[in-house]
């Protein structure tokens, strides 16, 4: 049986590197296996399954998108405000006002209207949302993008396996070769990646540098020269490779870049797409504006109007390229807002009930998994949480959950940590 | 007391524990302790002598350039001038490295330079996000503390007793940064004043250590009536302040327990409340009935309701007002610690009396929040607490020589294994001899030959260091900024925010601040764990801010450089002198030499020798 151990099991003066200790022993132990479970067939599978090409998209909605105001509408009830429900292309199935694209496309998006958590706080919750741990001093973790992407980003591609369209959560422990890499304003190309001299000039450039290090390597520098030349031919693969121009969404036609929307959203939207094309892992747009507190019927409309071309022309654009099959796209946010409207029309954090939309990847589309009771203060049935809605995900794009990544303290994490998987997203 | 006398008590005391390896290599008995030379005499002498047994020859002392670019980065975080680089090589004055040491201690960039390390060691790990707009207050309150020496333990107890306000009072900074939260508190002056990672007892015995659990929770203990609040707005912006919190006096519960807090006790027995205001007696609480007892509760008693009202019925039960979720902030006030009880995660859990686990010291129960901490720091930094002054030698050690006795710097204690561990004893003890005098403890290092040594290749089969050699390190942002903007010859680097990283960070937006957020890193990781990232290799690569100064035409240095050296050679020298402090070797020399004819353009062929300079591992690191 062939087995692909990390090839960079690096045994420095600290002994053998504790993040690749796991991947070793359980690579020797698998050899001596005669029946595999099913973490070790998973593992035993992990070059078929990097060549399988599962990516996931992160829809973040920052701030806490309200329900009311999203997939969980309440007309005609005193919680449920103003919003008015509409049709979507599910019969039974209906979503709030303002979310035509998405309703189109409802066939392929199952909406999960019984998401229930603690964390009320952005920052934690977005730590929590993101990592599947709530933060503490001592370990950072990664967030679940960068976990997957480690698992199933294929290796030695010229291109950032993790990319985030505006800020998030990072690598944590996992270091730098999952670090997201950050593309503040979608539309244009990220900073530095253009080379300011011709390539034939970089080359020369790099050339220099490798025969001026000999001087550096001979004194004593030898690691830190060969680490350092690692990092440089990596960085000019990328900005010299024709992928680059992923970045570049003008490349698209006007009328593709018209139905995802020219908002920074509708464009980071656009952009996931082609990064997913080049051969990105993971990749997180933000939209921001969900945190209303005050006005919140104006400005959810707002916020709808911008992300509603974005994530159902997403969805349909992926499906025409046939690229739905193997992308998995999540929407949500730190958390849902109370269902009782406070004396400025606006909503306030509320974890204890809210909703997520999940689609692609063979998640089974055109249902409502759970539901909140009539008046939105709590779930009503099939409470769905943070770590049973990773674990799905683990599950669709062949990951496993529970597989453990150590600590810089030795101390092994599960990928994720507890949780179910929902055997109706599964199809 | 003399110093000599206190050291000799020290070392009875602390020695006892510390020298009983009971190997021939043993300090001197009649070391004058007070003396910087005489102690990084000796440490040499305790590390040759191992080094003999072990049949390891140790490197050459570094020529004056490579020590010069070193130690002024170590101590001011920046790097030499050419003019300061050739005048050191030419200086005959035999003292010119304890000098020159000296004139270090003496600037303001000493005191800024390890500012901005303690900066990076709290902030780095911070759990409330927001405290990083106070990271620069708390800069500023460290960069005055290093400049007037204050010694060790005077800024520990500062930082650990600190009240007041975010932005004006630097010392607040740790418990900003965790938002007032006890645990994470506990966790962080262990990790850091200490290097002590108890907090893994947090939810069990420490699996590789000794603390147990409760232990964790009674150095937690210390810490409940720590707050964090809001302050009132002052010129339109809010802040926040770092209080005490005073418990609210609280009758005699059926526990007997007088300092339980009232709230948790509604909670955890509602039946005592319910019975006591219940008028029909339908073991029901109604907003009529509660409102006839206590108006103050009547308010809140509607939003109980709306969480906890299960059966809608518009009254509460004793059922349903034990399954209210608690606020999120309610540890905040609590006056207590509880240890929360693993079987029963929704339990008050067991009350914690404060004890300080090193020494076991137990302090009076009850006391109130500045009367604890104040306990506690001083227990922390008694000499009686050998692991406060490891710590921090071990951390200014480290960072200055590239591996320290124990690796990672914020994981030692009794049951790691450290290297030398009689010269890490002998600095500790001669550190607290000097009475935490933090100069004192640079200088000593400075002075050893151990960290005058040149750096050497080090094969991955070596596991523990053993200081024969130096090693290579890689810059801090901070220094590596100073050491960009000097060679380029700008006051900063400006534009916006390069590539900004991934992490959600935030804080300091100047021109360093956003450079920091692309090149900084937990200053607590050890080297092995720190390589380069693609974001920062493309800043250096293509950022148009350092094309721009790249160029060998326009007001650029390059271009001044090459007028006032029109000889190619003298050039390349100057610039290398520039770039790295040093000289180029004959070879470097004939490389550029072949690069400018091969390119046949002076100014493009020393923009790209610049280019390599800069972008070199060399010039990122410490040598």
């Amino acid at each position: 049986m062939s087995f692909s151990v990390q090839h960079d099991v690096r045994v420095h003066r600290q002994g053998i590197d504790r993040r690749c200790f796991l991947r070793q022993t359980s690579a020797a132990g698998l050899a001596s296996f005669g029946a595999l479970s099913f973490r070790d067939a998973l593992n035993a599978r992990a070059e078929e399954i990097q060549q399988a090409g599962y990516s996931v998209i992160l829809l973040w909605m920052q701030g806490g998108p309200s329900q009311f105001e999203t997939f969980d509408p309440k007309p005609d009830t005193a919680n449920g405000g103003p919003t008015k429900a509409i049709s979507t292309a599910v019969s039974g199935i209906q979503i709030a006002q303002g979310w035509n694209k998405v309703a189109g496309v409802m066939n392929d998006i199952s909406l999960i209207r019984s998401m229930t958590n603690k964390e009320g706080q952005h920052a934690r919750a977005t730590y929590q949302m993101h990592t599947g741990y709530v933060p503490t001093g001592t370990v950072k973790h990664p967030s679940f993008g960068c976990a997957i992407a480690k698992e199933i980003a294929p290796e030695d591609l010229a291109f950032p396996s993790v990319v985030a369209v505006g800020r998030t959560v990072g690598a944590g422990f996992l270091g730098v070769d999952y670090e997201p890499f950050v593309v503040p304003r979608p539309g244009e190309m990220p900073g530095n990646v253009t080379v300011p001299v011709p390539a034939n000039r970089l080359n020369r450039r790099l050339g220099l540098l490798d025969r001026l290090e000999g001087e550096f390597a001979g004194r004593g520098g030898e690691n830190v020269v060969s680490s350092h030349k690692k990092l440089y031919d990596k960085t000019a693969k990328m900005v010299l490779s024709p992928k680059v121009s992923a970045f570049d969404i003008e490349q698209e036609s006007q009328s593709l870049r018209d139905q995802y929307g020219n908002s920074n959203f509708g464009k980071g939207c656009l952009l996931a797409r082609r990064l997913v094309e080049a051969g990105s892992t993971f990749v997180e747009v933000a939209a921001n504006g969900w945190d209303t507190h005050q006005d919140n019927f104006t400005r959810t409309g707002n916020n709808a109007a911008q992300v509603d071309p974005g994530f159902g022309t997403l969805i349909a654009d992926l499906k025409d390229r046939g690229m739905l099959d193997r992308t998995l796209v999540l929407w949500m946010g730190e958390f849902g807002r109370t269902p009782k409207i406070n004396p400025r029309t606006g909503r306030d954090h509320y974890p204890r009930c809210f909703n997520a939309a999940i689609a692609g990847a063979g998640i089974k589309g055109g249902q409502v998994i759970g539901s909140s009771t009539d008046d939105g203060t709590t779930v009503k049935d099939h409470p769905v949480s943070v770590l049973d809605l990773f674990s799905t995900i683990c599950q669709t794009v062949k990951v496993n959950p529970a597989k453990e990544n150590i600590s810089p303290l030795g101390r092994p994490m599960k990928i994720v940590d507890g949780g179910t998987a929902i055997p109706e997203l599964i199809g | 007391m003399s110093i000599a006398k206190v050291t000799a008590t020290l070392l009875l005391v602390v020695g006892s524990v510390s020298f009983s390896r009971g190997d021939d290599v043993t300090p001197k008995a009649d070391l004058d302790m007070g003396n910087s030379a005489a102690v990084a005499a000796e440490v040499d002498r305790l590390i040759d002598e191992e080094l003999r047994k072990g049949g390891l020859a140790p490197a050459a002392l570094t020529k004056d350039e490579d020590f010069l670019r070193r130690v002024t980065l170590d101590l001011a975080g920046s790097v030499p001038s050419p003019k300061e680089v050739t005048l050191f090589g030419l200086t005959q004055d035999e003292n010119k490295r304890e000098a020159q040491i000296e004139r270090l201690l003496l600037s303001d960039e000493y005191a800024e330079n390890w500012a901005r390390y303690w900066r990076d060691v709290v902030f780095y790990r911070a759990t409330e996000m927001r405290s990083r707009a106070a990271a620069p207050t708390f800069e500023n309150w460290m960069a005055e503390k290093f400049k007037a020496n204050a010694s060790w333990d005077t800024i520990a107890t500062e930082i650990i007793t600190a009240t007041g306000d975010v932005q004006t009072d630097g010392q607040t900074a740790l418990i900003f940064a965790h938002m007032g939260e006890t645990e994470e508190i506990a966790a962080e002056v262990s990790r850091i004043f200490m290097g002590i990672q108890i907090q893994c007892a947090n939810c069990h015995d420490h699996p590789s250590d000794q603390w147990k659990r409760q232990q964790f929770h009674e150095l937690a203990a210390f810490f409940p009536r720590v707050n964090v609040r809001r302050k009132p707005k002052t010129d339109g912006k809010a802040g926040f302040e770092v209080v005490s919190f005073t418990p609210p006096r609280v009758g005699n519960n059926q526990n007997g327990n007088k300092n339980a807090n009232g709230r948790q006790a509604f909670f955890d027995n509602p039946e005592v409340l319910i019975n006591r205001l219940d008028k029909n007696n339908d073991k029901l609480l109604s907003k009529d009935e509660v409102t006839a007892a206590n108006k103050q509760l009547a308010r809140l008693f509607d939003r109980l309701l709306e969480r906890g009202d299960e059966n809608k019925d518009g009254k509460l039960s004793a059922d349903e007002i034990k399954k209210i979720p608690p606020p999120n902030n309610q540890r905040r006030t609590q006056a207590e610690h509880f240890m929360p009880d693993l079987n029963n995660p929704g339990s008050q859990g067991k009350r914690m009396d404060p004890v300080f686990f090193v020494s076991s010291s137990k302090i009076k129960t009850e006391l109130g929040d500045l009367e604890r901490r104040n306990e506690l720091a001083s227990h922390l930094t008694s000499v009686d607490n050998p692991w406060f002054a490891k710590a921090f030698v071990n951390r200014v050690w480290s960072e200055m020589l590239g591996e320290g006795f124990y690796t990672p710097v914020d994981d030692i204690g009794p049951s790691r294994q450290a290297s030398y561990p009689e010269v890490l004893d002998l600095l500790s003890n001669a550190f607290i001899a000097n009475k935490y005098d933090v100069k004192w403890l640079f200088r000593t290092v400075a002075l050893t030959q151990t960290y005058q040594r040149e750096i050497r290749a080090q094969s991955a089969a070596d596991l523990t260091p053993t200081f024969a050699a130096s090693t290579p390190m890689r810059l801090r942002a901070d220094q590596l900024y100073s050491a960009i903007t000097d060679v380029l010859g700008i006051d900063q680097i400006g534009g916006r925010a390069q590539q900004a990283r991934g992490a959600l960070r935030g804080g300091d937006r100047s021109p360093r601040g956003m450079f920091n957020e692309l090149f900084g890193f937990d200053p607590s990781t050890p080297q092995d764990d720190l390589v380069g990232e693609v974001p920062q290799a493309l800043f250096m690569m293509n950022s148009p801010i350092l094309n721009n100064l790249n160029r060998a035409e326009g007001r650029t240095r390059l271009a001044q450089l090459l007028k006032e050296y029109p000889e190619d050679k003298d050039a390349v020298i100057e610039l290398y002198l520039l770039v790295l402090s040093r000289e180029p070797s004959a070879s470097e020399l004939s490389i550029c030499e072949e690069f400018i004819k091969e390119t046949g353009e002076r100014g493009e062929a020393f923009e790209d020798i610049q280019w390599s300079l800069i972008n070199s591992s060399e010039f990122l690191s410490k040598r």
